[in-house]
C-alpha cells in the first residue's frame, strides 16, 4: 500500500507519453466506464487498465492495485447486492437484478480508480505538475497543491504505520478480529496524525516560501513537454473508447 | 533476562538482522550502537516484539515474545519512540499519562490508575491540564516517558531518546532513567548515536554493524578500540579520544574531572622530579 502511488522509472512507450495525454487517457477511461452500462465493455475496460500496466512494464503493479481494490469491491458488491430488492430472487436474499448492478459498480469501480493509481506509477509527479502548469495552463499553486497532496500520500501511510506501532508497543492490540473495536482504538489516533500532517504542511509551505514558491510563472520551468505522434495515437484510441461506450 | 537467540529479521529483500544472540540481565544498562541502516532499531524492535523474528527466539524471562500478548509485554516492556508525536494522542497529559496505564494496567482498578497518574504527574512537574501538542519537543518527550514509565516496566527501550533536546532537557530525560535504573532495577536498553550520553550513562555496549553483532562490552573497552569503531562509523566520545592521543598515563580517563586528575598528577610528578 504504501509504494502504490510511488513513481516506477521506466523508459516504455507509457512512461514516455506526454504527462497530458497520460491524464486525458485516465480521464478518458473513468468517463467510458460511466457512459456504459454493458457489463462486457467494463471488462473491456479493465483488460486497457492492465494492458496498460503491461505495456508500462510495471505488470505487478497493475496487479497489486487490482488485489487492494478486490478487497474494496468483494465488500462493496455484497453490500450493492443486499440493497438492490428489484428482480427474481436467484440464491438466499440476492436478486438478479441486484448481482447485475452490483457487478457493474464495482467493476465501474475497480476500472476508474486502476488507471489514476497507474498514472503516478509511470508519471514523475514534478512532471505531472510542470506539464499541467505548461500544457493546461493552470495556475502553479494548484498545480503544486496537487502532486503535493499526492506526494504526502505515502508519507502520511509511514506516519500512520509508527503511529500504530507506537501503541501497540503502549498495549493497545490492534491485532482484535473485532472490525467496530478495532475502528474506536484507530479513531484516538487521528488526532496525532492530523497534528504531524498540519506540521509537515507548515514545514512545505515555508521551504516553498523561502525558495520563491509565489515568482513561479508557467515561464519558470525549462522543460518542455511537446506532444509526439504516439501521443495523438493516445488521443485517437481514446476517442475511439468513448465512442465504443456510447455505440456497445 | 532477555535472550536474543540467533534472531534474523528481514524487512523484504535479504536480511536486515542476521543470527543475533545475546542475553541482557535484569538492571542493566545497555546501549546498542552502529551507523544508520545497521539494524539497530530492528533489533530494539523485535526485543519488545513489535517484530517478530523470520528465524530464531526473542525470550523476555523465558516467554518467547512471538507467543506473548501485546497488552502482557507492553507490561513488560516500555518503549520510549525517537518523535514523542507518534506516541502521545490524548488530549491533556494526564489523559495521556492515564491511557497506557489502562491499557495495560487494568489490575489497578480506577482508584489505583488516578493515584499512579498523579504520582507520575508530580514526578515529571506537570499539573496534568496542559495539552501535549502545545508543549516545547522536551516537554513532549517527557510526557511520552512518563506515559511510558507509568505502567513500571520491568524494561525500558529508548530509541534515540535524546534528538532534537538540548543539553539541559537530554540531562533532565536521561538523569531520570537513570535513577530509575539504579533504584528499581529497571533495565534500559538505548539506541543512541550521541556517545557523550552513551559514556556518562550506560555501562554496557553492543555494536551492530550490517545487521550483526559485533561487539559486545563494557562501555569505556568498547570505546577505546580504535579499528572496531572506525569499521562501524562511530566516533569515540571526545575525553575518550582525548585520553588515547595522549596514552601512558591516561589510560583510564573516561571524564573530564579523571583528565584533570591526571595531568595534575602529571605536572606534580615532573616538578617533584626537577
Amino acid at each position: 500500500m504504501r509504494d502504490l502511488f510511488q513513481y516506477v522509472p521506466g523508459n516504455s512507450l507509457i512512461h514516455r507519453l506526454n504527462p497530458v495525454t497520460k491524464i486525458f487517457l485516465t480521464v478518458v477511461i473513468c468517463v467510458a466506464a460511466f457512459i456504459t452500462d454493458r457489463i462486457p465493455y467494463l471488462l473491456f475496460l479493465l483488460c486497457v487498465d492492465l494492458g496498460i500496466g503491461f505495456a508500462a512494464g510495471v505488470p505487478r503493479k497493475a496487479l497489486g492495485i487490482l488485489k487492494g481494490l478486490l478487497r474494496i469491491a468483494v465488500f462493496l458488491f455484497v453490500l450493492q447486492a443486499l440493497v438492490v430488492r428489484r428482480g427474481t430472487p436467484v440464491f438466499w436474499i440476492f436478486t438478479d437484478t441486484g448481482l447485475v448492478t452490483a457487478s457493474k459498480v464495482v467493476l465501474r469501480l475497480i476500472v476508474v480508480c486502476m488507471p489514476l493509481a497507474m498514472v503516478l506509477a509511470v508519471t514523475r509527479i514534478s512532471d505531472l505538475a510542470n506539464a499541467l502548469v505548461q500544457v493546461l495552463h493552470l495556475p502553479y499553486k494548484y498545480a503544486f497543491t496537487l502532486t503535493t497532496a499526492i506526494r504526502f500520500i505515502p508519507q502520511f501511510l509511514e506516519e500512520m504505520g509508527g503511529i500504530m506501532e507506537a501503541q501497540t508497543a503502549r498495549g493497545v492490540e490492534f491485532d482484535t478480529k473485532n472490525a467496530f473495536r478495532k475502528l474506536g482504538l484507530m479513531l484516538p489516533l487521528c488526532a496525532p496524525l492530523l497534528i504531524s500532517s498540519v506540521r509537515r504542511s507548515e514545514a512545505t509551505a515555508v521551504a516553498a516560501e523561502v525558495r520563491g514558491f509565489r515568482l513561479r510563472t508557467r515561464a519558470s520551468g525549462y522543460k518542455q513537454y511537446p506532444f509526439a505522434p504516439a501521443d495523438l495515437a493516445v488521443l485517437l484510441f481514446s476517442v475511439l473508447l468513448i465512442a465504443g461506450a456510447v455505440l456497445i | 533476562m532477555i535472550e536474543l537467540k540467533n534472531a534474523s529479521f528481514s524487512y523484504g529483500a535479504g536480511s536486515t538482522v542476521r543470527d543475533l544472540s545475546f542475553t541482557i540481565d535484569a538492571g542493566e544498562f545497555v546501549a546498542i550502537l552502529g551507523a544508520n541502516g545497521a539494524g539497530k532499531t530492528t533489533t530494539v524492535k523485535l526485543i519488545d516484539g513489535l517484530l517478530k523474528p523470520t528465524s530464531g527466539s526473542v525470550l523476555i524471562n523465558g516467554k518467547d515474545t512471538a507467543v506473548t500478548r501485546v497488552s502482557e509485554r507492553a507490561r513488560q516492556v516500555g518503549f520510549l519512540f525517537q518523535n514523542p508525536d507518534q506516541q502521545i494522542c490524548r488530549n491533556t497529559v494526564r489523559e495521556e499519562i492515564a491511557f497506557g496505564l489502562t491499557a495495560v494496567r487494568g489490575d489497578l482498578g480506577e482508584d489505583g490508575i488516578r493515584a499512579r497518574t498523579d504520582e507520575m504527574l508530580r514526578e515529571f512537574g506537570f499539573t496534568g491540564e496542559e495539552e501535549p501538542f502545545s508543549l516545547s519537543r522536551g516537554q513532549r518527550q517527557l510526557v511520552a516517558l512518563a506515559s511510558v514509565l507509568a505502567v513500571q516496566p520491568e524494561v525500558i527501550i529508548l530509541d534515540e531518546p535524546t534528538t532534537g533536546l538540548d543539553y539541559l532537557e537530554c540531562a533532565h530525560i536521561m538523569d531520570m532513567i537513570s535513577r530509575m535504573n539504579r533504584e528499581q532495577q529497571m533495565t534500559v536498553i538505548m539506541v543512541c548515536h550521541d556517545m557523550e550520553v552513551v559514556l556518562d550513562y550506560a555501562r554496557r555496549a553492543l555494536i551492530i554493524s550490517g545487521g550483526q553483532l559485533i561487539a559486545d562490552g563494557p562501555v569505556e573497552q568498547v570505546f577505546r578500540d580504535e579499528a572496531l569503531l572506525a569499521r562501524s562509523s562511530i566516533l569515540p566520545p571526545q575525553i575518550i579520544g582525548l585520553s588515547l592521543r595522549l596514552g601512558a598515563g591516561f589510560e583510564q580517563v573516561t571524564t573530564a574531572e579523571e583528565a584533570a586528575e591526571a595531568v595534575l598528577r602529571l605536572r606534580t610528578g615532573k616538578e617533584a622530579a626537577e
